[in-house]
């Protein structure tokens, strides 16, 4: 397999790192240490929930901002600047370039979310809480969070291949917000008598990406199971639906005239 | 970079793009099953104080009340004649939905009839659904369906008459009010408790209401009023006919042969009617009439 993308994914993770994008963590770590002083005083025997509920939701949405924002602008970003020119002289496909910036940019959201992580347990820590053997379930839940963040990231750089960073923005929110309520686009089509309504929400719940899937937050806060299995799916849902939007947007990218 | 390797990506996707679309849908059937066994727990209302989400709403207040509704729809239909269901999320969910937007009548209409409701069809809490639709008439004061629906609540869930009379008579003072309403308070305040009233006020319900579900209902109860009407007058002239031979009547026959009766009378599904050895008319178990169990049930001390 070409390793053409990996120079470009470096070079995207350390031009992230340049830009302070990680400064985020400074905030998410004022927030917790907040939260972890806070709730102790206002709060009755939830200490625990809600850091892990807090800091959870914290990861997950800090972490959506920077995948949509960085990653709309993944391509435009380098056409603006012209840099695309002199990287596509060289012995690199288009298709490796976007691979390449695709990877770079959930490298940073790795290593973004992994800092939060450790945050979070030491808010934990810092609560008096011993740590037991559902903590587990935490990281699962981050894990989770990952794939939800690969998979936005994903549709942004697709959104970005073909629009605006506007327009991109706009869309990738959109797709979002009906994938989290895909499950309910789909209820709510069982319960009206309308065939035809019912067939379109089914298509629409199993066409956009389903972004419910990975929301275990609440699960892992209360310390309640998660089966193997749904683990295993979502990964290979994830990868899958990844898989997808990286080809279509090679096949657009590789068409787009950038003269 | 040449036409034809330009133009091959786009052929590897439409190849691909379908396939791995059933894969993610074939898949996603799989993850709702297991997600489906986490749902007991997912199940909750993390944020329970109406005026706090008020709060966060942020302006939005309209908007999120329509998401609250539909929830509170979903919520109540996903359980609706479910055996064993309980619905002790309904009255959060409306309290919070009618805070966020306190004009919206058919939360208060509804939610009343869902929180009413006793067995496998609501909450049966009939005294969340007086406070619900009471507070409606407080933030809609012009509106008279939410004193019809007080009115019959108080009338059909507890049997309190005078305050149902009460209510039907407020609602008969407001703008655009039906004359029907004025007759109903009356009718009530002399007649509480009588079949005939019971009758009256389902009659309305069946005309004034367009959704479906509502109409059948009432036609269902209609229908059981008409049956209890005709087993009560079988039954006084099953004494009639005891009077006279000295037995109870073992079928509707004999009070026919008696000249009691000039036909054997059916329910309202063609079912014709039995009696019991102590005398009393009964429904033939394969009739689908159902006897509404409000006036099968001795009224609840305390609201007269």
């Amino acid at each position: 397999m070409s390793t053409a993308p990996l120079p470009v994914a470096l070079n995207t993770f350390r031009e992230a790192v340049r830009d302070r994008v990680l400064y985020n963590l400074v905030f998410f770590a004022l927030l917790m240490m907040g939260a972890a002083i806070l709730v102790g005083q206002i709060s009755i025997g939830i200490d625990r929930l809600v850091i892990i509920n807090l800091g959870l939701s914290a990861i997950s949405l800090i972490g959506l901002v920077m995948a949509i924002f960085i990653g709309v602008g993944l391509v435009s970003k380098e056409i603006e600047k012209r840099t695309l020119y002199s990287l596509l002289a060289r012995p690199i496909r288009r298709w490796e370039f976007l691979l390449g910036k695709y990877a770079g940019l959930v490298l940073t959201l790795v290593v973004n979310t992994a800092f939060m992580t450790i945050g979070l347990a030491a808010a934990l820590f810092y609560v008096g809480r011993p740590l037991v053997p559902t903590d587990l379930l935490i990281l699962v839940a981050v894990y989770f969070i990952l794939l939800e963040l690969a998979l936005v990231t994903a549709l942004a750089l697709f959104f970005s291949c073909f629009s605006s960073p506007m327009l991109s923005t706009l869309f990738t929110v959109g797709i979002y917000i009906t994938g989290c309520f895909a499950g309910d686009i789909r209820a709510f089509g069982e319960l009206t008598r309308n065939p035809a309504m019912k067939i379109l929400t089914r298509v629409i719940s199993y066409l956009v990406p389903n972004f419910h899937n990975f929301n275990v937050i609440a699960f892992a806060a209360h310390g309640q199971r998660i089966p193997f299995s749904l683990v295993g799916h979502n990964t290979l849902y994830a990868v899958l639906y990844v898989a997808l939007l990286l080809i279509a947007a090679s096949a657009v990218f590789s068409t787009r005239n950038l003269k | 970079m040449s036409r034809s390797s330009r133009s091959r990506p786009r052929w590897t996707a439409l190849l691909l793009i379908p396939l791995l679309f059933a894969a993610v849908a074939g898949l996603q059937t799989r993850i709702d099953s297991e997600m489906g066994s986490l749902t007991q727990l997912g199940d909750d209302l993390f944020l329970r104080s109406p005026s706090a989400i008020k709060t966060v709403s942020l302006g939005y207040e309209s908007l999120l009340s329509d998401i609250y509704w539909t929830r509170t729809v979903q919520y109540y239909g996903g359980r609706f004649a479910t055996e064993g269901a309980t619905f002790p999320l309904l009255w959060p969910l409306l309290d919070i939905t009618t805070t966020l937007d306190p004009q919206m009548i058919i939360a208060y209409r509804f939610g009343a009839i869902f929180l009413s409701e006793s067995g496998t069809g609501g909450a049966g809490r009939p005294d969340l659904a007086v406070e619900l639709v009471k507070r409606g008439i407080r933030s809609n004061p012009d509106d008279w369906r939410l004193n019809t629906d007080l009115g019959f609540l108080y009338y059909w869930r507890l049997r309190d008459y005078p305050s149902s009379a009460s209510a039907f008579l407020d609602g008969s003072n407001k703008p655009n009010a039906p004359p029907w309403m004025k007759v109903m308070a009356a009718r009530v305040a002399q007649k509480g408790g009588s079949l005939d009233t019971a009758r009256m006020i389902w009659s309305e319900i069946y005309e004034s209401n367009k959704d479906p579900k509502i109409r059948e209902r009432a036609l269902e109860t209609l229908r059981g009023l008409r049956a209890e009407e005709d087993m009560q007058q079988l039954n006084l002239l099953a004494d009639e006919y005891q009077k006279r031979s000295g037995r109870y009547p073992a079928s509707v026959s004999d009070l026919r042969s008696a000249g009691l009766i000039a036909a054997i009378p059916v329910d309202p599904d063609g079912y014709p009617y039995l009696f019991e050895p102590d005398g009393k008319a009964a429904l033939d178990p394969r009739s689908p009439v159902v006897i509404p169990k409000e006036i099968k049930t001795p009224p609840t001390p305390g609201h007269y």
